[in-house]
């Protein structure tokens, strides 16, 4: 691939939202023209797309009841103070 | 909300334990999700999340009131995952990698029991295997990306919980994503 290394670096600065509007020009434009650049950006978006979808876990249930349980009865100031 | 807590923080330090089951209330879904996607594990996620919990409770006197008290609960859940993964076997590794082509991972077994409808199953199936590639991420790539993705924290936010630079994250965030890239371009 004979692509600057920059672009790729644009791709990541798009992703942090963090990329200049004339960078973004350039990016666009770049990416029109260049089919594996193209296919490099789809690809990190969707990698992206696919961990996001997995971010609904809950915490078990009587989760919180377990914690408190296991609480030290009283504050004890000094001796859990590592 | 940070009102709420902080207030809720000042009973704690008073000796109120109803006010952190409030806090651990208001956290834990967030703090167990983020165990889980870094160790791949129900148990030890619900381990690893409860012990955070409690050495928040206990070292509750430690916390900065003029800090963001979220960050402060995310760096102690973060090391103590990063700490279970190195204290890890290498065979355990091995053992988590090739859990699906044996058929005995926590999905599967579920599955199994409860004979869900095909759609269902395959969107299980598709987690399982994303979750098992984030799991082959490096601790340090894996971490900013669970942070990031999941968790949806911001990378000054992020910067704050590891205590490393915002460009550190920002290097660590790009490998991870060029990493996960590769690992999942074929789904």
């Amino acid at each position: 691939m004979s692509c600057p290394t920059e672009i790729v670096q644009l791709m990541h600065k798009h992703l942090d939202h963090e990329i200049e509007p004339d960078e973004e020009k350039r990016l666009r434009e770049h990416l029109q023209g260049c089919e594996e650049c193209h296919k490099h950006f789809y690809e990190l978006e969707k990698a992206i797309a696919l961990v996001q979808s997995t971010s609904h876990v809950e915490a078990p249930k009587d989760f919180t009841l377990a914690i408190m349980d296991k609480l030290p009865n009283e504050k004890r100031t000094v001796s859990w103070n590592r | 909300m940070e009102t709420i807590v902080k207030n809720r923080i000042k009973q704690i330090r008073k000796g109120d334990q109803d006010a952190f089951a409030e806090i651990v209330d208001l956290y834990k879904d967030k703090i167990y999700q983020l165990c889980y996607r870094m160790l791949g594990n129900a148990h030890e996620a619900e381990d690893i999340a409860q012990e955070a919990f409690i050495r928040a409770y206990v070292n509750i006197h430690t916390y900065d009131m003029n800090k963001k008290f979220s960050t402060w609960l995310y760096r102690i859940a973060t090391n103590l995952s990063i700490d279970r993964i190195r204290k890890k076997k290498p065979d355990y590794y091995l053992d988590a990698e090739v859990a699906g082509t044996d058929g005995l991972t926590m999905y599967s077994q579920v599955a199994a029991e409860m004979s869900l409808p095909e759609e269902q199953l395959e969107t299980m199936e598709l987690q399982e295997t994303i979750q098992k590639e984030i799991l082959k991420l490096p601790d340090k790539y894996r971490t900013v990306i669970v942070l990031k993705y999941i968790d949806e924290l911001s990378l000054i936010e992020i910067s704050e919980i590891l205590n490393i630079p915002v460009g550190t994250v920002k290097t660590r965030t790009h490998r991870g994503r060029e990493a996960l890239r590769k690992q999942l371009r074929h789904l």
